[in-house]
């Protein structure tokens, strides 16, 4: 059987049968995961709870009644979430210790259907980032700086190296997700995107990672970072799994005023064969200073495949793309600067012992609580917000960000259904090189690709395409439509089809044998 | 999420107040540090608010007399929403500030008049119309004790002619009356200030309610900038009217403002009206009336049930009854006499089965809440009037043979 369709007739059908039971499941993640540990993609690791949800689900499932697909599945989320009881950090000292008093509604529905919530899992700070190296937990590492297509790649520089200084970041800011699927810690991980922050470190650890249209999934309960852009990723190891997590997590919510009325009606994706109706576009200011000549060839390739299965392939552009970062840091920063307003110790979290006066326990508390990355866009974003500054800066870049939402829309109405992009610059880089630059010069480098989505609300997905010459995935990224999530899941659920991308291969994993993780290892896309 | 309750309420004060609704307003974040504001910014609307350009007309009497009064129009510059922040109580002597935050994010409407007022008196009467207005509509309790009216005075003084003054913001103003008393102090603060060679300064002030007089405020921190920015979270608010309204709209989930409209009570300067017209009492009497909570009922209940005229009824209703709740400090629901016993009561006098004086003393007695029926009452008293002539005159003779000197005196003189 497929690994494709692990959730259907693989898992799900498994759990049903009772050829496995979801305690068992969640015990075998569970150890996975203490094996893993030195990944560090687990802040949180809910052992208790998660075996308890567990035994319900193999109640529901003896008494025939499963809640449905998602029953008994061990899922994780990211550690900006907030979930009743448990700790919810984002990563900072601000929340150390911070225990939610609600569930977020994404992860109250996944409950709600059953799923096992394993633990929250490791970012950068705050979500700001795209490495997962700044979170005050530690960087998270990318499992496949421990993978045998990987170690065979690498050329070890001297006989004693061992695995400790080579090993790869993850991308960010959802890198502790990213991780956690990617190393069969569990089946499905939230993430959030903002600029990128799940489709990142989806394209450097091997996994699907998708942005939703803006507007279709609940952010009640995501800490916020720029609500105008913020929006709950979704991260599994093939497009059909994120099609059943989409399905059952969209919709409108009455706590999210910015969550459409509409219904959602969830689909399942059609298995596509003729792809000649399809108009695919490459926006040419996507050939991005930087672009690593790999994943330039890679993206070409790509544009190849679709051309040669009878597609339209025609080259667009999105000629305001060059102002979007700046634009972006603008925007972001304000919205930031807005948000983590609310963090003052008073109520909740980090407190500061200095007690002269309200402001100076404000300001010690926010020093202390806060990392240099957090607090340098708080001030930019105080900076641009200023009487004398809005007018120039906020409001100039809210006009640049209508601009370049417009760039997609006269592309998309132009007749041109998907469009194919890089999702990076390049594979992972070595832990020891990314943290050569700061935060700020690699999320500018880095989200580059990734946040036009965002500023347009549009959706996109990376899927892992191949891997690179350092025997590290790549992937690339197809954006759609504004809601039209089943015409996007269904041309990259074909990509993913065509490129067979491989399974990784991790020690740890073939350690804990059994005949569900067999399956799952053994590669082919039938 | 934007509270729907709290639309409507100030959709139904910006028509009372013959306000233009703005079909769409914004939401905006205003940012400020304080201990009671628990998200570091308050939501408001700053750049477009709900209602603006409205106006409210009130009276005021002039001189001493009540009969003669005169009516004035305060223009309304807007109406916005907004939520509420926390309290904040300053604990001095263990140098520590407690934050009660259950009032943080409750609906507030803000109303911002002109500068057309010219004195305590005028903001009073002003505020207190507006009151009525707001309880009448059912947006507020509006109880200034209970904080559920809020009222800060900005007042400014100027020569005529000349542009207006620097103006100074008071706060901590508890009630009516205080406001009034506020307005003055400061007014004569400013003028004396002025008159002095002095100037005055753009600042917040605090009414201390013992002193009579206003005192600056804790300074917050100079100019402050409040990075407005717009809310992310709330989408523009879109008011619908009959016109506009399109026609698949669930219809929990859109307001009308035509729809408001129609269902408008009718409002204070209105029902003053119906009283006078319906009832021929003096138009002060009706304002009397709807001063008092419930009093305007209490009086037409009264009416109804006895067979005097309104206009004698009035005089009972306010001078009588008004002034016993008065002096216990009772609210007309207190009352221990119902608008039963009172026009029961009535009706005897109007029968004239007893005097005017004797119906004083039995609503005395009556007042004691005792239970007892008036015409009990007046039986236990014995305050009947008596009807026969005969036997009024054998009294009378009785008194005047029993008083012959006096009798003298009095034909003499």
């Amino acid at each position: 059987a497929a690994l494709k369709d692990w959730l259907r007739s693989q898992v799900s059908a498994a759990l049903k049968e009772g050829r496995v039971t979801p305690t068992e499941l969640c015990q075998r993640c569970l150890a996975l995961i203490k094996s893993t540990k030195f990944l560090n993609a687990y802040i949180t690791v809910t052992e208790e709870t998660a075996l308890k949800q567990a035994e319900e689900s193999e109640e529901r499932y003896k008494r025939g009644q499963p809640l449905g697909i998602l029953d008994g599945i061990p899922i994780a989320v990211k550690d900006n979430f907030s979930t009743a009881g448990i700790e919810t950090t984002c990563a900072s000292n601000m929340l150390k210790g911070y225990i939610s008093p609600y569930n977020a509604t994404v992860v109250q529905k996944l409950l709600d259907q059953g799923a096992v919530l394993l633990g929250k899992t490791n970012l950068d700070e705050f979500a700001m980032g795209s490495g997962s190296t700044d979170g005050v937990f530690g960087p998270v590492r990318n499992p496949w700086s421990y993978s045998k297509q990987y170690k065979e790649k690498s050329v070890p520089k001297s006989h004693s190296e061992d695995k400790e200084s080579n090993w790869v970041i993850t991308g960010g800011s959802s890198g502790g997700s990213a991780a956690a699927v990617s190393s069969f810690t569990c089946f499905a991980a939230l993430g959030s995107d903002t600029g990128g922050s799940t489709r990142n470190p989806a394209a450097h650890c091997g996994v699907v990672g998708l942005k939703p249209t803006y507007g279709l999934i609940s952010r009640h309960g995501l800490i916020p970072l720029v609500n105008s852009m913020d929006v709950p990723g979704i991260l599994t190891r093939c497009v059909d799994d994120a099609a059943v997590l989409l399905g059952s997590l969209a919709g409108h919510d009455p706590k999210d005023s910015t969550t459409i009325q509409d219904d959602f009606k969830p689909f399942e994706l059609p298995n596509l064969t003729d792809v000649s109706k399809l108009s695919i576009g490459i926006p040419k200011e996507y050939h991005a200073p930087g672009l690593s000549s790999e994943i330039l060839a890679l993206w070409s390739k790509a544009a190849d495949l679709f051309k040669n299965a009878g597609a339209k392939v025609v080259e667009v552009s999105l000629p305001h793309t060059r102002y979007s970062i700046v634009c972006y840091h603008v925007l972001c920063t304000a919205e930031v600067a807005s948000n983590m307003a609310r963090f003052d110790g008073l109520e909740y979290g980090h407190r500061s012992d200095v007690k002269d006066s309200t402001e100076s326990m404000y300001a010690a508390t926010r020093r202390e609580g806060f990392n240099d990355v957090v607090r340098g866009r708080i001030l930019s974003g105080n900076y641009f917000l200023l009487k004398e500054n809005y007018e120039k800066y906020f409001v100039k870049a809210q006009k640049v960000r209508r601009l370049i939402a417009n760039d997609f829309v006269k592309v998309f109405r132009s007749g041109v259904d998907i469009l194919l992009t890089p999702t990076t610059l390049s594979d992972a880089a070595p832990y020891t090189e990314f943290i050569q630059e700061d935060n700020r010069t690699r999320s500018a480098q880095d989200d580059i690709l990734t946040q036009a989505a965002n500023m347009a609300g549009l959706p996109a997905i990376n899927v892992p395409t191949a891997l690179s010459e350092r025997g590290l995935p790549v992937g690339l990224q197809f954006i759609g439509r504004s809601f039209q999530e089943k015409q996007l899941l269904t041309v990259a659920k074909w990509f993913e089809k065509q490129v067979q991308f491989p399974v990784i291969e991790l020690e740890e994993v073939k350690r804990h044998d059994n005949d569900v993780f067999q399956h799952q290892k053994s590669a082919s896309f039938s | 999420v934007l509270n729907r309750r709290c639309v409507e309420a100030a959709v139904m004060t910006g028509l009372a107040l013959h306000c233009h609704i703005n079909k769409k307003s914004l939401f905006d974040r205003k940012h400020y540090f304080y201990a009671d504001l628990p998200a570091g910014y308050q939501i408001t609307q700053q750049r477009v608010p709900i209602a603006v350009n409205g106006s409210l007309s009130y009276s005021l009497c002039i001189g001493n007399k009540m009969s003669q009064m005169v009516t004035k129009t305060v223009r309304i510059k807007q109406i916005q929403l907004e939520q509420d922040s926390g309290k904040s109580l300053h604990d001095d002597t263990r140098s520590q500030t407690l934050v009660d935050l259950n009032r943080a994010g409750v609906g507030l409407m803000e109303l911002v008049m002109e500068p057309d007022m010219c004195c305590g008196e005028e903001a009073a009467a002003a505020v207190r119309e507006l009151q009525l207005i707001l309880q009448t509509l059912g947006s507020s309790q509006a109880v200034m004790a209970e904080g559920q009216l809020r009222v800060d005075a900005n007042v400014s003084v100027h020569h005529p002619g000349e542009p207006y003054g620097v103006r100074t913001e008071v706060k901590n103003i508890n009630s009516i009356r205080f406001l009034a008393k506020a307005v003055d102090y400061e007014i004569q603060r400013q003028i004396k200030e002025l008159g002095n060679g002095g100037t005055i300064l753009n600042e917040t002030r605090a009414f201390d309610s013992k002193l009579g007089c206003t005192v600056p405020m804790r300074d917050k921190e100079g100019k402050q900038d409040y990075r407005f920015m717009p809310e992310p979270n709330l989408p523009p608010l879109i008011l619908y009217d009959a016109k506009s309204l399109p026609a698949n709209m669930n219809h929990q989930q859109v307001i009308n403002i035509d729809w408001i409209h129609e269902r408008l009570p009718d409002l204070p300067s209105v029902k003053r009206e119906k009283l006078v017209e319906q009832y021929g009492i003096l138009p002060e009497h009706s304002f009397t009336l709807l001063n008092e909570n419930g009093l305007a009922e209490f009086f037409e209940s009264v009416v109804k049930q006895t067979q005097m005229k309104p206009k004698k009824v009035i005089g009972w209703i306010l001078n009588d009854l008004l002034s016993y709740l008065k002096q216990h400090s009772l609210t007309v629901k207190e009352s221990p006499v119902s608008s039963f016993l009172l026009a029961d009561l009535l009706n005897l006098l109007e029968k004239k089965e007893i005097s005017s004086t004797a119906a004083k003393q039995v609503l005395a007695e009556l007042w004691k809440g005792e239970g007892k029926t008036p015409l009990e009452t007046v039986k236990e008293q014995k305050l009947e009037l008596l009807q026969d002539q005969k036997e009024l005159e054998q009294i009378c003779q009785a008194v005047i043979d029993g008083q012959e000197n006096e009798v003298i005196v009095m034909v003499l003189g």
